[in-house]
């Protein structure tokens, strides 16, 4: 279909659609949403996605969200250095984190194994993971991938690329929502499924 | 458990359209093409989240509208009442909604309502080729316990996603893509055997059924059969996915696994979509459906709603007695474009002409 809308218009349905779970019809609502709101609430979004991006980063060593060189969770050294949870995003710590189940330090792929995505192990940040188990004071990967597909292929990759390792590995216990996101679950049932992880053959 | 009344927003021809069922036989009449078997389409979505002619659900959107709702009334057989709104939506999710509350995932609405559709198209089943009996024992899987929607859909997904990396492979197979694969087929087999373990099940549980509908249906004695034996099942699929990754990587597509298997029918012990004549592959595409209808009634404890979609116009008034009176009836809505055959005893009569429905409550 032909660009019907003025340039700036386009562009920004076009920016819109490229966002997860944004089809084009719905970059076309929400664009024309933005294009309705008064001047100050559309620069109040702009800078939140200025700012967000010019103050926060990936940390060096989890890929957590960080605003300095290291998140607060890897510079906290009350943290248990021998405990690592492997997660797909950031936003999962945040759903352990809230669980008060947890005290040791995580590792963040920034993704799980999806080839229809283009996501191979290459992607992820599994290389870092590799590196940062080098060092012997890691002695159990907790592996938290989502319960779904790509999260329990993700797991068994981990499982079968660290077991070598002489590493503990285990996955979270059973019970957790089939099929969706971790961040579905509620703190109780996470806090469960961590309390009885079990070792992955 | 009945549907007391579905009300129809731009579902394929109806603008607008209300049916009040009754809890025993409703007939609806109408000339072709007025909508009578979007009607059955309508219901059956309620109990698979699909349609049963085999298209995508955005078919089922009226030409010129973004969205379609069906609207439910569903009495439960301890007299509770759920209203039931599905959306389906040209654009963005389709949406269900019991009691105006959101089902998070709209497939927990699988289970809630059951319906058994017997339609002119099912001699496909016998005539057709494998993937409409594999849809047929997959629809019944999740007729007889919803959990096997998300077995169905996790096979589905993996084999997509192995076919992909196949694909990806190019034919050369790295140590990286090989500990990748390694990790699929795992999946593949873990999720495929137990598909095969239950269709395998599935199908032994129904051929005693499919055999009584068929002798019940037949004029003859004929034996009808069926079997599923995929030679992968004998093996394991790990064994046969090793057995065939050099000849995977080389085609990039997964030859061997559940989404190739078939069911055997069998009349008089031959092939019957080569063998049987065109009045026994009917035959059997009813005792099949019949068969459905019994297990599930049975296991579940409570018949699906029936719906016989211009099906008893086709049979004479033998075989359509035949068929009423070895099906377990609860709730049966029928359709026809003739007169009401004269063994049909219908509680309520109504008639629709270009989507509009007369007769109601
Ligand atoms: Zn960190």
């Amino acid at each position: 279909m032909a660009a019907t809308y003025a340039p700036p218009v386009q562009a920004l349905i076009d920016e819109l659609g490229r966002l997860p779970g944004i089809g084009p019809k719905s970059a076309q609502r929400i664009a024309f949403h933005l294009l309705k709101l008064p001047t100050p609430d559309a620069e109040r979004l702009a800078t939140a996605i200025v700012d967000a991006k010019a103050k926060v980063r990936f940390c060096d060593l989890c890929f957590n969200v960080a605003e300095d060189l290291l998140c607060g969770i890897c510079a906290d050294d009350r943290r248990d250095a021998t405990v690592l949870c492997v997660v797909e995003e950031a936003r999962d710590i945040v759903a352990l984190e809230k669980t008060g189940e947890f005290r040791g330090r995580y590792h963040v792929l920034l993704g799980a194994i999806s080839p229809i995505e283009g996501i191979g192990p290459e992607q992820l940040k599994v290389r870092e993971l590799l590196t940062r188990l080098a060092d012997a004071s890691v002695t159990e990967v907790i592996v938290c991938t989502n319960p779904n597909v790509e999260g329990e292929a993700t797991a068994m990759y981990l499982a079968r690329l660290l077991k070598p390792l002489g590493l503990t590995v285990t996955r979270l216990a059973s019970g957790l929502p089939v099929g969706g996101d971790l961040e579905y679950a509620d703190e109780l049932t996470l806090g469960r499924a961590l309390e009885g992880r079990r070792a992955m053959d | 458990m009945i549907v007391q009344r579905i009300k129809l927003r731009d579902f394929r021809n109806y603008p607008e359209a209300t049916f009040d069922l009754t809890g025993g036989v409703t007939a609806v009449i109408g000339e072709n093409g007025q909508g009578k078997t979007n009607l059955a389409e309508a219901m059956a979505y309620l109990a698979t989240l699909g349609s049963f002619r085999g298209v995508t659900p955005d078919a089922l959107i009226r030409v010129g509208s973004e969205q379609a709702v069906i609207r439910a009334d569903v009495v439960h057989d301890d007299g509770r009442m759920l209203l039931v709104e599905a959306e389906i939506n040209r654009n963005g999710r389709n949406r269900v909604f019991v009691n105006k509350q959101r089902l998070v995932r709209a497939r927990d609405l699988l289970g809630v309502v059951r319906v058994s559709v017997f339609s002119p198209d099912d001699l496909a089943l016998v005539k057709g080729g494998p993937a409409e009996r594999r849809t047929f024992l997959d629809d019944a899987l999740v007729a007889l316990a919803p959990k096997h929607d998300a077995l169905q859909r996790d096979v589905d997904r993996i084999l997509r996603q192995r076919n992909t990396l196949l694909k990806q492979a190019g034919g050369r197979v790295s140590p990286e893509v090989a500990l990748t694969l390694d990790v699929w087929d795992a999946k593949f087999a873990e999720t495929g055997d137990e598909l095969g373990r239950v269709r395998a099940a599935l199908v032994a549980n129904l051929e005693p059924a499919l055999r009584e509908a068929y002798s019940a249906l037949a004029d003859r004695e004929t034996p009808a059969g069926a079997t599923y034996e995929p030679t992968w099942r004998k093996e394991g699929l790990a064994a046969a996915l090793a057995a065939s990754r050099a000849d995977d990587l080389k085609r990039a597509v997964t030859t061997v696994g559940p989404h190739r298997d078939d069911l055997d029918l069998l009349v008089n012990a031959m092939p019957a979509r080569t063998h049987a004549s065109q009045g026994e592959q009917r035959t059997l595409a009813l005792a099949m459906r019949m068969a459905v209808h019994r297990l599930v009634a049975d296991q579940v404890g409570t018949p699906p709603i029936l719906v016989l979609d211009d099906v008893l116009s086709e049979l004479d008034a033998g075989r359509a007695r035949a068929l009423l009176g070895h099906l377990p009836v609860g709730q049966v809505i029928l359709t026809t474009a003739t007169a009401l055959p004269e063994h049909a005893r219908p509680d309520r009569v109504l008639r629709i002409a270009a989507g509009c429905v007369s007769g109601n409550q």
